[in-house]
């Protein structure tokens, strides 16, 4: 179905994240005489998620507007582009090229952007009450704002999980003074799927050390709620009960398209959600073929994949509309940060596909004293940590990246 | 063209100086470092480094 003739074709997208608006503008970039929508459920424009954890505000009244300033991304300016905020895209025809908005309307498109990310995995259904407690996820702004708040009020937190967005949010409660009791059932520490065990012990101490309470095991199993809504147990006291568990991809409404909607919205090299030739996805919600492991698959849930996946969706987006070719494949080389209690943990490669682990410098008993560890598959390495209160082996770590790269 | 970085919003992460590493490091004490100025050969990588910072702190200012 091509564009009616001299009208100009209508190009949807769906996520108003960091994805969707990379997107919007690379199709901006390349000229495209189009009409761009860019739908988002949430009620505010793109902004900087990972902002939403990094740092502890003054008490203020104006906290909730402090909090959207700094976390602010510049939209893209530009007639050609409409923002539908605050409307949900509840099912999608690929077929007849249509979207089924939450207002009772319908869009026709003639090109697609999937970029609808990913949610909080939960136990309970959304933000429900077991028997216990009051269950919060955080994942948006609004979500980032109530917590803030609470901690703001120096109450107790407990955080079930120890990924990175728990551990982000431990070390924001310490910040501002709170109590903190983590919660971690399956694992022996942070970050064990993607760091192995031992690094992951000796941070599950690092927390430990900092006043953290961590625990695994059957005594974090015991603290879990009871998951039967209708277990009539004491009643919850509302304290913050925060699950940070993992994520769901966002792919509901695209149901009923026999699209391989196993782990997220699977693409080509390019993007394209075959067999559809005007369809792409990006982002969070974009499960490609990893450049780095030939034959696998990967998802990432990073900024700078989204940035670097958005990007190509619309260049690629564009190209099939006649304007430019698509050049460049997926560069992206996972590389993430973060810091907790002080200490900063880079990773970058595939640590996970690993199959052994190397201490490169450092001790693990001495986390603040540096320590840098080389992931291998076969021999050769794949993936790299660093971990260190100062940057005593970042020039070290770099160089590891760079022949990672090279490889 | 210069570089800017808010320091208020910077949390020396590091990300730039693997984006970027003749204009951003990190210093003994995990301190970022930079160099304002860039040549035009380098600018994709310096591109890379705004958008690999978590925290937007980075500006491209003329
Ligand atoms: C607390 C926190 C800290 C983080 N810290 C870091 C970090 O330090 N470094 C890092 O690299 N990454 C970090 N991340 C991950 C990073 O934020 C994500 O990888 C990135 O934001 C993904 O962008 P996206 O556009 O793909 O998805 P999202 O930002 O999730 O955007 C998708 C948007 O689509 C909307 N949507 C979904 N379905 C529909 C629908 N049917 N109709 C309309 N709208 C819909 C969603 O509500 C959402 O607004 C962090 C994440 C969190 C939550
Ligand atoms: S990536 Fe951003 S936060 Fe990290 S050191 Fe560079 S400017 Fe600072």
């Amino acid at each position: 179905m091509p564009p009616l003739a001299g009208s100009r074709p209508r190009i949807g997208i769906v996520g108003s994240g960091i994805a969707g608006l990379r997107a919007a503008k690379a199709i901006l970039k390349c000229k495209v005489d189009a009409r761009i929508v860019l739908f988002g459920d949430e009620a505010h424009r793109t902004y900087n998620r990972p902002g939403l954890t990094k740092k502890r505000y003054p008490l203020s009244d104006a906290l909730d507007m402090m909090i959207a300033e700094d976390v602010k991304v510049n939209g893209a300016e530009n007639d050609a582009l409409t923002w539908r905020l605050g409307t949900r895209v509840e099912t999608a025809d690929l077929r007849d090229r249509i979207l089924h908005l939450s207002t009772g309307e319908t869009f026709e498109y003639d090109g697609l952007v999937i970029a609808s990310g990913v949610r909080p995995r939960t136990s309970v259904w959304g933000n429900g009450e077991c028997g216990l407690h009051a269950h919060r996820t955080l994942r948006g702004l609004d979500d980032a704002r109530y917590i803030h708040h609470r901690l703001q009020a120096g109450e107790k937190i407990t955080i079930v999980g120890a990924g990175f967005v728990a551990c982000e949010l431990a070390s924001l409660a310490k910040e501002y003074g709170c109590e903190v009791l983590m919660l971690e059932a399956l694992r022996s520490g942070p970050f064990e799927n993607i760091l192995g065990e031992r690094v992951s012990v000796a941070l599950g101490r690092w927390l430990a050390q900092h006043d953290i309470t961590f625990l695994t095991g059957d005594s974090a199993r015991e603290l879990l709620c009871d998951l039967q809504p209708s277990h009539p147990g004491p009643p919850s006291d509302g304290a913050l009960f925060i699950e940070a568990i993992g994520s769901v991809p966002n792919v509901e409404w695209l149901h009923g398209n026999g699209l391989d909607l196993s782990d997220g919205v699977r693409v080509d090299e390019y993007m394209r959600v075959a067999p559809w030739a005007n369809v792409f996805a990006a982002g969070d919600v974009a499960c490609y073929p990893d450049p780095w492991t030939p034959g696998n698959l990967t998802r990432m849930e990073f900024w700078k994949n989204a940035i670097d996946t958005g990007d190509l969706a619309g260049r690629s987006l564009a190209s099939s509309m006649g304007h430019g070719p698509v050049t460049s494949r997926i560069g992206y080389f996972p590389s993430m940060s973060t810091e907790v209690l002080g200490l900063r943990i880079q990773i970058a490669g595939n640590p996970r596909m690993s199959d052994a682990m190397e201490i490169v410098c450092g001790d693990l008993d001495q986390l603040d004293q540096g320590v840098l560890v080389a992931y291998l598959r076969e021999g050769a390495m794949i993936g790299a940590a660093y971990m260190d209160k100062g940057a005593r082996f970042n020039s070290a770590y770099i160089k590891l990246l760079k022949s990672l790269r090279e490889r | 063209m210069k570089i800017f970085v808010d320091r208020v919003k910077c949390q020396n992460h590091g990300q730039c100086a693997i984006s970027a590493p003749t204009n951003f490091e990190l210093d003994a004490n995990g301190e970022l470092q930079y160099q304002e100025a860039f040549s035009e050969e380098n600018i994709s990588d310096i591109e890379d480094a705004v958008d690999s910072c978590p925290l937007q702190a980075i500006l491209l200012k003329s």
